[in-house]
């Protein structure tokens, strides 16, 4: 049974210590930070603690460079704090986590996806084929 | 004296514990596959390092020339005779400290573990992630930083990878993301054309790692370069010194350092070359000769000419130069 911790009795019911992707950045350069905040904070507004970042643009090596502090991450979830979708998404792809049901479904869906238009592609090619051969 | 040369130079989360009891299994090994008398000495030893510091000298005035600083105005002080002479020892305790040699290391066995294969996830992603963990209290060389690839792959980072990251996560002063291209071979000539060992050889130090195969390759050439053209003086009474003649020594290419020694009147210097020379390769003749006959100074320079050197003639002249030299100013 998680125990709610003492800072989370004043906003009693609804309130979460979830650890989310908060938006940075400027225009035309994004950047996230992986934080603890409150539930009912916004997005990018005042939180908890920064856990880490994530650049969602590959560097000049082609890599997105992503910092996790593990240590105070695993003190977040160990009092019960709560993780999004994509930030678990994120985990997973680290390893941290095992790796997430969506993304294995949305690997699924995008072969099955790129299949189909292949074999569309190639009916494609090969209907006005045989209408020249005709 | 090792832990703290380690502990200076990469600040206090250095070498972790686990490669330093690596380092010592290593050596327990090695010891194990030689005979239990004879042991090759490694670059740490006590001795080899006495020898080295000796041959590397104490000049002052080169070693506190005036660095580019900060202009600050200059301060005057007036002493008595004995307050100089506290003032020089301190100086001299000082020097000692630029002089501790920067490591000399084998080179990092690259990195190939594979940490989970979900070969599933191909083709979703065009670039790789790369995680480092931000952990404020672990070692460097202990922090996790995997890879997960394109192909859904997820692997331990390699080492030049963790350098690049740890640098931009934990920025060390002098080092860059990327390294310069002063450092590729071709632009490397360039700087040491203008003579500019000593400063490409810190600026080496404090941009790699000591067992990287940039810093083993960056020492390898600048040595190689001054020992073609015998600008040995250079790294005197620097702190490089002692690994130059570490890698000359290994690689038995020590005519041209004692032939500058030699017209230098370094006598001494001379002889504890050849003792060292003796330390690392006891299997060599001159060695068994000098343990013989129990040989000193001249002797066993000479000894050493004729079995180990390459260049004879000119080593044999240059010291029967310096022997007259001795004599005429012995006689006037």
């Amino acid at each position: 049974m998680v125990q709610l911790g003492r800072v989370l009795r004043a906003v009693p019911g609804r309130a979460r210590v979830v650890i989310r992707l908060a938006m940075r950045g400027c225009t035309n350069r994004p950047m996230l930070l992986l934080v603890a905040a409150h539930n009912w904070r916004a997005r990018d507004g005042p939180f908890l603690e920064q856990l880490g970042c994530c650049d969602p643009m590959p560097n000049s090596h082609g890599e997105k460079v992503v910092g996790i502090n593990m240590e105070r991450l695993r003190h977040w979830l160990g009092t019960g704090a709560c993780v999004s979708r994509p930030a678990e998404k994120l985990l997973g792809l680290a390893g941290f986590f095992p790796l997430h049901p969506m993304t294995i479904t949305g690997a699924e869906r995008l072969r099955k996806a790129r299949a189909a238009e292949a074999a569309r592609a190639s009916e494609a090619s090969a209907g006005p084929k045989e209408d020249a051969e005709e | 004296m090792v832990g703290g040369l380690r502990r200076g130079l990469w600040g206090r989360r250095g070498l972790s514990q686990a490669t330093g009891s690596e380092a010592e299994a290593e050596a327990g090994e090695r010891e194990a596959r030689n005979t239990p008398d004879v042991s090759k000495p490694r670059f740490t030893d006590e001795a080899v390092q006495s020898l080295l510091y000796k041959m590397t000298g104490l000049n002052l005035e080169k070693i506190f020339r005036p660095l580019k600083q900060k202009c600050k105005p200059a301060t005057y002080k007036t002493m008595t005779d004995a307050q100089l002479e506290e003032a020089t020892e301190k100086a001299i305790e000082e020097a000692k400290n630029k002089l501790k040699m920067p490591p000399v290391l084998s080179e990092r066995e690259p990195i190939n573990d594979v940490l989970a294969e979900d070969r599933l996830l191909e083709g979703t992603e065009t670039v790789k992630y790369v995680f480092t963990d931000l952990t404020y209290s672990t070692p460097h060389r202990e922090r996790f930083i995997v890879v997960r690839e394109p192909s859904g792959v997820l692997r331990k980072a390699s080492w030049e990878e963790r350098d690049r990251m740890i640098q931009i996560f934990f920025p060390r002063e002098g080092r860059k993301v990327i390294p310069p291209p002063m450092f590729k071979e071709k632009n490397l000539v360039q700087v040491l054309h203008q003579d500019r060992h000593e400063d490409i050889l810190n600026l080496c130090i404090s941009q790699f790692e000591p067992d990287s195969a940039d810093y083993i390759r960056v020492h390898h050439q600048i040595y190689d370069d001054i020992d073609k053209t015998a600008k040995y003086d250079l790294l005197r009474s620097t702190r490089h010194f002692g690994g130059m003649v570490w890698y000359l020594v290994n690689k038995k290419t020590t005519d041209g350092l004692l032939m500058d020694m030699i017209q230098r009147d370094l006598l001494d210097d001379a002889t504890s070359l050849i003792s060292l020379y003796h330390m690392v390769h006891p299997e060599c003749q001159s060695a068994k000769e000098a343990k013989e006959q129990e040989l000193h100074g001249v002797d066993l320079i000479k000894v050493f000419i004729k079995t180990e050197s390459q260049k004879e003639g000119y080593i044999e002249l240059a010291l029967q130069a310096y022997q007259e030299t001795l004599t005429n100013s012995e006689a006037s």
